[in-house]
């Protein structure tokens, strides 16, 4: 009964959203109110009636009802209900059905907002929404139905996949990415909006840098979650292998970054408004592009849902929505052109520039060295990988140019100045890059890498830190105001530029997170009977024992675990274990990590032997780990920063329009 | 308003040749892997069957063979191509010989497997140190080489072998069961 | 004080630079055997895993592998031939990376091609550019001005 009401939902929720494009486009040709008001309650219809259907599916996977054949495929009988939940987005159907329900709660969100305001766009903006999500109930209703049915009725299920059930973080990570990725279909469709209308000038711009900024907070977010996952569950002690689908999720945030940046030249100059309007339907395009690369089987992942016809579906969808949208720009390009000339060469203008083209080349780069082994195949015939040997090799020079801009870029004032004044304000930071890498040096960092990096991130901060002091220090002396609340004062009037420096400081975190665990990281592999003991770094494993049993949670899921002692900075039992799930055929490691502040312990069980009684182990030292998810937080919270409503800019906006 | 028909021609410039791109894409199988084997002199391996026997490859000469690769562990696809070996063996006969080789796994395992399974004919090499598998570029078991009389590797399988593949291997081979 | 800051830090970024040309430019000694073969290991495929090299991965192939290419490396091959020597058996996907030179050129040439591109649409925008504005005024006076100016936020 609940999967027929499902189905049906969904069925209905397609003529919600076809009647919806319809109503958009005859209301936005007649500007007839009615029709329009009836096109949005169509879109808000829809946004119930798909969350109708994951309830449904929920509903299903929580009274393991495995006459839905995605509920036999992915739910058991001893699933505890927290995985039976969250197995709604573990598997292609129930992670479309996910996708529709996030793609209509945005939709909903912003033709509410904006329901009277803006009302030469939002009939656009809605007519493209509905056709998006049109788009997506049509896979669900066609070749991706959540609801099939499977007869006879087994009288228990496969189960979740292994990975997929164990660690919580399968509850954070899809979320927050699915919110990311569909979120993008907003400024796209502002977008299209602007370009049909003619109305290319700076207003569709201030609403979209928002309406970009919140899905990319939320894809940030996501992105750092997965590696962060794949760090605690996959074992062999890394958090990003260049893997395809992570690259799909990095491609739409690499040119949304690109895109934030310059818009603000955009808004700011008027110039480079065709390029602003170009990435805004890549970033688009690529969301679409990692669905395709997910599910259609193309590439081999350690994500690939199961090879379908789905995958046909969005490759159309893909070059539908690239062919609509390349011609609307091409169509409307005398609209787009510039009205202000660039700045002069040493400029934030030219920072910001020559930044989208750092990132657009590392857009590049990913997109080619994933779609490399298709393009080799389908010439030659031959198989070819690429792997994160080459990723790296090719990527981390632009990487690190762009490090070097993010600290170049706030010295430069808009405009043009003087290669004089730029060069003077270079000179601390320069002078602390260097102390920092020679004290680095001298405390026992030998590499390169991690002394670069280190470097170029003092350079970034001091830079940043020197804007800052300067700001608050004529606040200081020109109000008398105390040194911390200038500096308070001064963000919270300079959000946006505040919160970018926050979101930067993040990054420079971050990055040299990154460059010392990839380098400065230890790791031994022995295989150890009982009583034996491994050193490694600060610390001593000692191996008790072998313990087989059930799991509490799961008694389906047979867990041998190792037992150990450690002993060093943080001491006491430790256990790390291989698990036996009954639908896979290879046992699943469960790695265990400790972390501190300084470096994370890292501990997975390879093998054992109960006859012998041995166990193989590989123990990492990872280095300063979780920085990257604290630098990956930063970044998020700058983010948050630069869009948090200011409430004395609305009065100005507000008392300024009343006047008007 | 002018459409600008010329400068549109750009969108079939970018869109075709990403619909090539992705429809190749989609029909092929990423798994699918081709040997570099194929076409040349089957690698030469010995080793000591569960029996306790030695065998060499070179025992093999002058007749088709047929090398399967496979493990105890490897559930359900070695568990379903199991069935279609012991059928092949029984209706080919002495037309063909099969060899079968463990990849990563202990006599123990592979005992109880044909113990469940059904017990085979034909010898089944140990491959304790992986050396086997790698000579012959085996990305994970059931793996099947089909090597004609001269000894030279005319296909590879990847993945359970099924009847009608081992009836079109088999007749490319020139036999007949 | 700020005005040597400047000859300073170029001074200082400067010497940094030699000591990493001098750094580089010594002959740097020969990886040991173990460091040749993670080197090796890290460019070859697991075979049966997703995407890692057989120096990341846990798999039984891969440590046989990864001993296979020990005793090779031992026995006085080259790391060239080691690779060869699999790619001989699993075909050039084994490799982690193409060895086609147009994995390496086109991704140098699409960003050199950005660059390029960026120039010329700044050259083509020059014309209309108005003369960039020399500072007329000392530190004294600019900071005066921003003082003025916060206070202008009211």
């Amino acid at each position: 009964m609940i999967p027929t009401l499902g189905h049906l939902a969904v069925v209905i929720g397609l003529a919600a959203t076809v009647y919806a494009a319809g109503a958009f486009l005859l209301g936005g040709r007649s500007g007839d109110a009615l029709v329009l008001t009836s096109a949005r309650r169509a879109m808000y219809a829809a946004f119930g009636l798909v969350a109708l259907a994951c309830l449904a599916m929920v509903v299903s996977l929580l009274t393991h009802d495995f006459s839905v054949l995605y509920v036999a495929r992915n739910n058991a009988t001893t699933t505890p209900p927290f995985y039976s939940v969250i197995s709604l987005w573990a598997a292609l159907e129930g992670s479309i059905l996910f996708w529709t329900l996030l793609a209509t709660g945005w939709a909903s969100l912003v033709l509410y907002r904006y329901r009277a305001r803006l009302p030469a766009l939002m009939p656009w903006v809605g007519a493209t929404l509905a056709l998006g999500t049109a788009f997506f109930f049509a896979v669900m209703a066609w070749p991706g139905d959540p609801f099939v049915r499977v007869t006879p009725i087994g009288l228990e299920g496969n189960g979740p996949n292994a990975l997929l059930q164990n660690h919580p973080f399968m509850g954070l990570h899809p979320p927050l990415l699915y919110l990311g990725y569909t979120g993008m279909a907003i400024p796209f469709a502002f977008g299209m909006a602007a370009l049909i209308t003619r109305r290319t000038d700076e207003e569709w711009l201030a609403v979209v840098r928002r309406w970009t900024l919140v899905p990319w907070i939320f894809l940030t977010a996501g992105i750092v979650a997965g590696a962060w996952w794949s760090y605690a569950v996959l074992g062999w002690g890394g958090y990003w292998a260049w893997d395809p689908v992570e690259n799909a999720a990095l491609l739409p945030w690499l040119t949304a970054t690109a895109f934030i940046h310059s818009s603000m030249v955009a808004e700011r100059r008027g110039t480079l408004r065709t390029w602003t309007h170009a990435l805004v339907i890549a970033t688009f395009v690529l969301t679409l592009v990692g669905t395709f690369l997910t599910r259609s089987g193309v590439v081999n992942s350690v994500h690939s849902f199961t090879t379908s016809g789905i995958g046909a579906w969005f490759a159309f969808a893909i070059l539908v929505t690239l062919g609509v949208a390349l011609g609307l720009l091409i169509w409307r390009l005398p609209d787009l052109g510039d009205r202000r000339p660039p700045g002069a060469v040493v400029s934030r203008e030219s920072a910001f520039l020559f930044n989208n083209v750092l990132f657009l080349g590392v857009t590049f780069a990913v997109l080619f060295g994933t779609l490399y082994p298709v393009l080799v195949e389908a010439t030659t015939g031959a198989k070819a990988s690429v792997g994160a040997p080459w990723f790296n090799r090719v990527n981390a020079p632009i990487f690190v140019a762009l490090l070097f801009l993010t600290g170049v870029g706030p010295a430069l004032p808009w405009g043009g100045a003087s290669w004089a004044t730029v060069l003077e304000r270079f000179a601390v930071p320069i002078l602390a890059g260097v102390g920092v890498v020679v004290a680095a040096w001298a405390l026992g960092v030998q590499d390169a890498a991690p002394l670069g990096i280190l470097g170029l991130a003092t350079f970034v901060l001091v830079v940043m830190g020197d804007e800052v002091v300067r700001g608050a220090r004529s606040r200081a002396r020109s109000r008398g105001e105390a040194a911390p609340i200038a500096v308070l004062r001064l963000a919270t009037r300079n959000r946006r530029r505040y919160g970018g420096y926050l979101a930067h400081v993040g990054i420079c975190v971050m990055a040299v997170a990154i460059a010392v665990s990839a380098t400065l990281g230890i790791d031994r592999t022995a295989t150890l009977r009982q009583g034996e003991s491994l050193a490694i770094g600060s610390y001593t494993l000692t191996y008790d024992q072998l313990v087989t049993e059930p799991l509490a949670s799961d008694p389906r899921v047979i867990e041998t675990r190792a037992e150990l002692s450690l002993a060093g900075p943080q001491s006491g039992p430790i256990a790390t274990a291989l698990r036996d799930y009954p639908n896979s055929s290879t046992a699943i490691a469960t790695p265990v990590v400790r972390t501190a502040l300084g470096e994370d312990l890292y501990v997975t069980l390879l093998g054992y032997n109960s006859t012998a009684g041995t166990a193989t182990i590989r123990v990492f030292i990872n280095p300063l780990v979780m920085w990257i998810w604290a630098g990956g937080a930063i970044v998020a919270l700058g983010a948050l920063f630069a869009i948090w409503p200011d409430r004395r800019r609305a009065a100005v906006s507000a008392a300024v329009a009343a006047r008007a | 308003m002018r459409v600008p028909w010329l400068r549109l021609l750009i969108v079939p410039l970018v869109v075709l040749p990403l619909a090539w791109l992705l429809f190749t894409g989609l029909g092929r199988d990423p798994r699918l892997i081709p040997s570099p084997l194929i076409g040349k002199p089957m690698p030469a391996f010995v080793g000591t069957t569960l029996e306790g026997d030695r065998f060499s490859s070179a025992d093999l000469a002058g007749k088709p063979a047929i090398v399967n690769f496979w493990a105890s562990y490897c559930i359900p696809s070695c568990v379903d191509e199991h069935p279609v070996l012991l059928d092949l063996a029984e209706r080919y006969g002495e037309g063909v010989q099969l060899v079968g080789v463990l990849v990563n796994d202990t006599p123990d395992g592979a005992r109880g497997f044909l113990a469940r399974y059904g017990q085979v004919s034909w010898p089944t090499v140990l491959n304790t140190d992986g050396g086997i598998s790698i000579d012959y570029g085996v990305t994970g078991p059931p793996e099947t080489f089909f090597v004609d009389a001269r000894g030279v590797v005319v296909a590879r399988h990847v993945g359970p072998l099924t009847a009608a593949v081992v009836a079109r291997e088999l007749a490319a081979l020139g036999l007949t069961p | 004080m700020r005005r040597w800051a400047l000859p300073i830090a170029v001074a200082a970024l400067l010497a940094l630079a030699a000591l990493v040309l001098v750094e580089l430019l010594r002959p740097a000694a020969a990886p040991t055997p173990a460091e040749q073969a993670q080197q090796v290991a890290g460019d070859l495929r697991c075979p049966d895993c997703q995407a890692l090299s057989v120096a990341e991965s846990q798999t039984a192939a891969a440590a046989a592998i990864r001993r296979q290419i020990v005793e090779q490396l031992a026995a006085g091959s080259t790391p060239e031939q080691v690779r060869a020597y699999f790619v001989a058996r699993y075909g050039e996907w084994i490799l982690l990376v193409p060895t086609s030179p147009f994995a390496w050129w086109i991704p140098a040439a699409a960003v050199l091609l950005g660059i390029g591109g960026l120039a010329w649409w700044w050259r083509r925008g020059r014309a209309t550019v108005a003369p960039v504005m020399q500072p007329v005024a000392g530190r004294a006076v600019r900071e005066q001005i921003r003082d003025e100016v916060e206070q202008l936020d009211a």
